[in-house]
């Protein structure tokens, strides 16, 4: 009960994940997914969160995507139940949907790209995130992210037995050069996790400057009160 | 502003790190801890860069003591950094530079620390610490929360005698494995230790489900079940 778009960026280089779930506190399973210089993967469907390290250090140490793949289903007798995505330096992406796990999980592949959709309103909500993510392609890669994801919550979302079911869990990651993430936002438990994530993106973005720069000039650093007022008036 | 507390339960070895702020998205720090390493959290004009180098020191051996001189050595700003570290052994230090602003401190226990600035007085400090060892056999996570819970009911964050809120929250608990056991995040709420509570206690219902999903697949019932079923119990 989760949709997913992976993806590195072509003009940077930075590799990032959003996905969105009916389970609470899916930045969970996010731990260790993308690596700077490296790749990013996930694993849904049945989550293994051991298997993002996993790809990632296979990567590091010169597997394509491709083998990486193949070393996660080889080394794992729950395969079946995974829906995984793998995005290497070349920017090549291998998609495995395991045959267990329910019949409207599906996938898309395009270039630099994987969405993963697992009882997602069907093919509709993930052809939307891709069809999103193709058009935005002057944007930095966390806004293509994140307006895909909202692509996939217009075209339906999360379907369940009875019907649709609330996004209430959300997350938004990027690394790009440095051994730390360049964006790590979360929503755990929402009504409408999703909207609550542009929300806090919103907030946050004209903030990110602001909490590199004191660090770095701390003599010339205003307080963090008084830049968020700042803020607040720029917008009145 | 900011307050925090870090520690390697005493039983088990986990490490955990419990930390609010005012500042949006506090949780993205997870380069901060690392399993069967340390935690390195740094604060207060903080250099992202700061914490995967000491835990790097620290995965080479170099004791907590040694590595404060070292960044002191190669940082002309060294009096407005505030952070705490903890080694595999329980060696813990912390510092406050004396440039930060008031009121700014902490307190070093046998295998915590708590540690904030922008904050209400010492008595911030000493509520994460008592509210940390309200409950010393309970699992670290649940130590965690009551700390910040203590923090905040002691008066949290203040500057000019004006409280500040709590805009952020993050609660992180490695064991052996890589990846965390516990990773529960509130990025930007009008009350955040309220709802960092809500969420830790709703994910407490769901860990057993969530960990049976990933290991057991073929023998767990689906999430929408399992909610439902929840549901009704709580009636």
């Amino acid at each position: 009960m989760t949709y997913t778009i992976l993806a590195r960026c072509p003009q940077s280089g930075r590799f990032g994940l959003a996905t969105a779930s009916y389970s609470i506190c899916v930045g969970l399973h996010c731990d260790g997914a993308a690596r700077s210089n490296t790749g990013v993967s996930f694993t849904q469907g049945s989550f293994r969160d051991a298997n993002n390290r996993f790809a990632m250090n296979l990567i590091a140490q010169g597997y394509s995507a491709r083998q990486a793949m193949g070393e996660l289903l080889a080394n794992d007798p729950q395969s079946d139940f995974r829906h995984i995505g793998i995005i290497d330096r070349e920017g090549k992406v291998v998609v495995h949907t395991g045959t267990r796990i329910a019949a409207s999980s599906v996938h898309r592949v395009g270039d630099g790209y994987a969405v993963l959709g697992d009882m997602a309103a069907g093919e509709k909500v993930i052809d939307a995130i891709a069809t999103a993510y193709d058009s935005m392609g002057s944007l930095d890669l966390e806004e293509r992210l994140l307006g895909s994801l909202e692509s996939g919550r217009d075209a339906g979302g999360i379907r369940g037995s009875k019907g649709r079911l609330p996004e209430r869990s959300v997350a938004l990651v990027v690394f790009g050069k440095r051994d730390f993430s360049d964006v790590d936002l979360r929503v755990d438990m929402h009504t409408a996790a999703v909207d609550e994530l542009r929300r806090l993106y919103t907030d946050y973005k004209p903030h990110e400057a602001y909490y590199l720069q004191r660090a770095l000039s701390p003599r010339n650093a205003i307080p963090s009160m008084e830049f968020a007022d700042m803020l607040k008036k720029e917008e009145k | 502003m900011t307050y925090s507390i870090i520690a390697r339960c005493p039983k088990t070895g986990r490490f955990g790190v419990g930390s609010t702020t005012f500042s949006i998205a506090c949780g993205r720090r997870n380069e901060s801890v690392r399993p069967n390493v340390g935690i390195s959290k740094s604060q207060a004009f903080y250099l992202r860069g700061v914490d995967p180098l000491v835990l790097n020191l620290l995965a080479q051996g170099y004791k907590p003591e040694r590595i404060v001189q070292i960044l002191n050595s190669d940082d002309p700003d060294f009096e407005y950094r505030q952070f705490a570290i903890i080694d595999r052994e329980s060696n813990v230090i912390a510092h406050t530079g004396p440039k930060i602003g008031q009121w700014a401190g902490h307190i070093v226990g046998p295998y915590y620390a708590t540690y904030g600035n922008g904050l209400a007085g010492p008595q911030t400090v000493q509520g994460i610490e008592a509210g940390f060892m309200k409950n010393p056999d309970a699992p670290l996570e649940y130590r965690l929360l009551e700390a910040l819970e203590g923090g905040h009911n002691a008066g949290g964050q203040a500057t000019k005698g004006r409280y500040r809120p709590e805009r952020s929250a993050w609660i992180r608990v490695v064991d052996r494995l890589e990846y965390p056991e516990i990773d529960i995040r509130v990025d930007l709420h009008d009350d955040t230790i309220a709802e960092i509570r809500r969420v830790f206690e709703e994910f407490k219902r769901y860990e057993t489900y969530y960990s049976n999903r990933s290991n057991n697949p073929a023998d767990t019932i689906s999430e929408e079940e399992f909610s439902s079923r929840l549901k009704s119990n709580n009636r």
